[in-house]
């Protein structure tokens, strides 16, 4: 059991890694939009136009 | 031909006058070359997608403007400063993207700005349909982003820097770095919990539990100190201003949890609660953060107004024409405005002979004649002719911003049933607060040592976090359900009134009707001719005039064609067809021997036919308002048109109550009265005239692709051009309410059940927090029905 007290304090710095870069991520305005993201997800954006293909 | 509209903006196509794009390999057909290039362009740039999942548009969005403005004006230094924020390499600007309906336009949009060289970052946001814009100031212009965006169809609008600072994007980041912290110190802290209950059954080393314990302090600190803060923060709000809210007894319960639990650490006693605070913190959290979002979902004023007036002006200055942004014109400036800008401020015609569009603020659908000497406001729209005007007032003195104001001050003195909840809740909170001094009283007197305990799950067992959570959740997820239905609640507020609303009054122009005018009879004055013939000739005689008359002769098929047509400004317009020179137009514009109204085709001085014209009823008008009497609503048209053209409508739709002739002052005035009478009146409206009103009814339903600061004083928006949402709403209102009333109910319920418990010692502190997550859970799902609400 003693390794507990090695990987609980271990895992308590994973977590304030975590939430680092959380408070990063939403700093920089990556949470600023939560509707869009959902419809992202269906759209692909690497379309090639039409003529490439058939003209 | 099967397709009758245009492939990209919906509007009818003119199957004489087709073009056509390649879409994927199909020919679609468009309306117009506007359309077509915009069509081509989002082919070329690899983005057809976009038709694939974008819902249906209304006919018309997203034509481009005939009139392509002068972006490049934006590109001046003058300009940029005026609009654009940020350092000598780049610049940042917030755009409103006028035109974008759906998300698949919020992906057209930042793809497309994504391609254009030079621009660092676009991001939009499709519920405010603001685009925040980054670019290399040596590589593009803000001319010519704002070219691009124009160039997909869409009507942008830049935002000076104050009205686009968002305030409540910081609270949103705010909310959900609490929410996270919460989040994640609330599942470590359970872990660790876990471990030392199954010591408490097992067995555990002392120096473990402690190490468990100061672990969990460790986690726990964060959460109260940071998570937690905006409770301790209202609470002393709340104290200070003697009504105490529902924070008040959260920041006693999270307070004394969390030292009675470092104390407990201290003297290695029999348990700690650090489990009990992180849940209470996450839930608490968790359900304020959703009642912020819902809040969110408003839309802000500024954005409204700087709709309505133009940007940039032309100033006329002697023989030299500038343009400059318009918050810097001054009374006694000469400006000159083209058909189908708008007036940027209140002053009088001083060369040039035009009709203008005053529908935003008089709600009256006939465009107005306007000679030299004639005064003109702020707003209204310039239709036909080039004029000069001198400005006299500008900015909030004239017209259109004192009716703003106004509706500011009408939004102001709102019904006192808002406040009536926030005393409720202090009489709850107080009684908590009694309850728990008198349980923790008796207990240290009869046990001592089990008194901290007990008054512990007292307050967290009473915790109103599901009576604070029944109201907000169902409210929330009305709100995503009404907008799924194309219903924007703004407030709500509107949704309670709703619900037990009795009456209903409507404003006719563009709300019962369609507020674009449409041919009601035609009367044929020569025999020699068929009501067809008149009819097509009429069409294509309009087929040059930009007027919105000219929109309500046009054919979808029309076999005949007509050559040089000329606008005569105010009058009609004439034109070739087969050699003979047509008019239609005013009576004594055609030749017509007597005047009865309405408008003359005719020719050499022979009129042929009269067409009477006039605004026509919305398709579900009728039905909307019999559906509303189902629910035993009754219904009221209230106008500031004629008292004939009110009662022709008001029998056509079976409204017997209505009132013709109003004011905004008279119709503030009727509400107000049927207010006193003790009713709860809600309001759909559409027009600025209407602004004050709608902020005076009880809710407000305004139609928003009216005039834009209608929509801002409403508490709900109806995007879209059908009425029958308007019913709807009142079903999922009152759903809603139903919803809430459960939820009330079982939060009560639970609590009075819970309490005795508590107060006799048989609920430790871990089982109350479980409980009261429950309670709150089962309240969220309930609430969560609604989605599924005026589902027909």
């Amino acid at each position: 059991m003693n390794v507990l007290y090695i990987l609980i304090p271990l895992a308590l710095l994973l977590l304030a890694g975590a939430v680092w870069a959380f408070f990063w991520a939403v700093s920089s305005g990556q949470f600023d939009d939560l509707d869009t993201p959902a419809m992202r997800v269906i759209l692909d954006d690497d379309k090639k136009p039409p003529e490439a293909e058939d003209s | 031909m099967s397709h009758s509209a245009c492939f990209h903006c919906a509007l009818p196509v003119d199957p004489r006058d087709t073009y056509f794009v390649d879409i994927d390999g199909q020919q679609q057909p468009v309306c117009c070359p506007g359309c077509k290039a915009v069509a081509e362009l989002i082919r070329d740039t690899g983005m057809s997608n976009y038709y694939a999942l974008r819902e249906t548009p209304e006919p018309g969005v997203g034509r481009p403007a005939d009139d392509a403005a002068e972006w490049q004006i934006y590109d001046s230094a003058d300009m940029t400063a005026a609009f654009a924020e940020g350092d000598d390499a780049t610049a940042e600007a917030t755009i409103y993207v006028g035109g974008m309906y759906c998300a698949a336009c919020s992906w057209l949009i930042e793809t497309s700005m994504a391609r254009v060289a030079g621009v660092e970052s676009a991001d939009i946001n499709p519920v405010t349909h603001r685009l925040r814009v980054r670019w290399r100031r040596d590589e593009v212009g803000l001319g010519g982003v704002l070219a691009t965006l124009a160039n997909l169809g869409y009507d942008p609008q830049p935002l000076a820097p104050e009205s686009a600072a968002r305030p409540e994007l910081l609270e949103q980041r705010a909310a959900l770095k609490r929410l996270l912290v919460a989040s994640l110190g609330m599942m470590q802290v359970m872990m660790f919990a876990i471990g030392l209950y199954a010591g408490d059954f097992q067995g555990m080393e002392p120096s473990m539990q402690r190490f468990l314990r100061w672990v969990s302090f460790a986690v726990t600190t964060p959460v109260v100190f940071y998570s937690a803060r905006p409770f301790f923060t209202s609470a002393w709000r709340g104290l200070l201003a003697r009504s105490p809210g529902m924070d008040l007894p959260v920041s006693i319960a999270v307070g004394s949890a969390y030292a009675g639990s470092i104390y407990a650490t201290l003297t290695n006693a029999t348990a700690v609660w650090y489990d009990s605070v992180v849940m209470f913190v996450f839930f608490l959290t968790l359900g304020r953060f959703l009642e912020m979002r819902a809040r969110h979902r408003s839309i802000d004023r500024s954005v409204a107004l700087s709709n309505v007036l133009p940007n940039t002006v032309t100033l006329v200055d002697g023989d030299d024409r500038r343009t400059i942004p318009s918050n810097q014109l001054v009374a006694g400036n000469v400006v000159l405005v083209r058909p189908g800008e708008s007036i940027p401020a209140d002053g009088v015609l001083v060369d040039g002979n035009t009709s203008v569009d005053e529908a935003l603020l008089t709600g009256e659908a006939t465009p107005k004649a306007k000679a030299p000497g004639d005064e003109l406001v702020a707003g209204s729209i310039n239709l036909d002719g080039v004029i000069r005007m001198q400005v006299e007032t500008t900015g909030a003195d004239t017209t259109l911003g004192t009716i703003s104001r106004l509706s500011e001050r009408a939004r102001y003195a709102r019904p006192a049933y808002v406040q009536l909840a926030d005393r409720v809740a202090s009489y709850i909170v107080i009684a908590i607060l009694v309850v728990a001094a008198v349980v923790g009283t008796y207990w240290a007197i009869a046990a001592p040592d089990r008194a901290f305990v007990i008054t512990l799950s007292v307050l967290v067992v009473t915790c109103p976090c599901a009576l604070a959570l029944a109201t907000p959740a169902a409210f929330a997820a009305a709100g995503t359900r009404l907008a799924q239905l194309r219903l924007l609640v703004t407030n709500g507020n509107a949704i309670e009134v709703l619900a037990r609303t009795r009456r209903i009054l409507f404003d006719k122009t563009g709300t019962v009707t369609q507020g674009s005018p449409a041919i009601d009879s035609i009367e044929i004055l020569d025999e020699g001719y068929a009501e067809q013939e008149v009819r097509q000739v009429a069409a294509a005689l309009e087929t040059v005039s930009t007027h919105p008359i000219a929109r309500a002769f046009a054919l979808p098929q029309n076999d005949r064609v007509a050559t040089d047509q000329q606008v005569a400004v105010g009058r009609g317009v004439a034109g070739t067809i087969a050699g003979q020179e047509w008019r239609l137009g005013r009576a004594d514009y055609v030749g017509a021997d007597t005047d009865e109204g309405g408008i003359y085709l005719g020719f050499d001085g022979q009129a042929v036919a009269r067409f009477q014209v006039s605004d026509q009823l919305r398709e579900d008008s009728a039905k909307t308002i019999e559906r509303l009497g189902e629910l035993g609503l009754a219904s009221g048209l209230i106008s500031g048109d004629s008292v004939a053209a009110v009662e022709q409508t008001a029998v056509r739709l079976g409204i017997a109550d209505y009132h013709a002739d109003c004011s905004p002052e008279q119709k503030l005035d009727l509400i107000r009265s049927l207010q006193d009478s003790g009713e709860a009146v809600v309001m759909v409206g559409d027009g600025i005239n209407d602004a004050p009103v709608l902020a005076g009814a009880d809710a407000s339903i305004a139609l928003a692709h009216g005039a834009e600061l209608a929509q801002t004083s409403a508490d709900i928006l109806l995007v879209g051009n059908t009425l029958m949402p308007v019913a709807t709403a009142v079903d999922i209102a009152r759903g809603t309410l139903r919803v809430v009333r459960q939820n009330l109910a079982w939060a009560i319920g639970y609590n009075s059940l819970a309490l005795p418990l508590a107060a006799l010692g048989y609920v430790p502190p871990w089982a109350a927090a479980i409980g009261m997550s429950a309670s709150s859970l089962i309240v969220v799902l309930n609430a969560l029905r609604i989605n599924r609400f005026g589902a027909s």
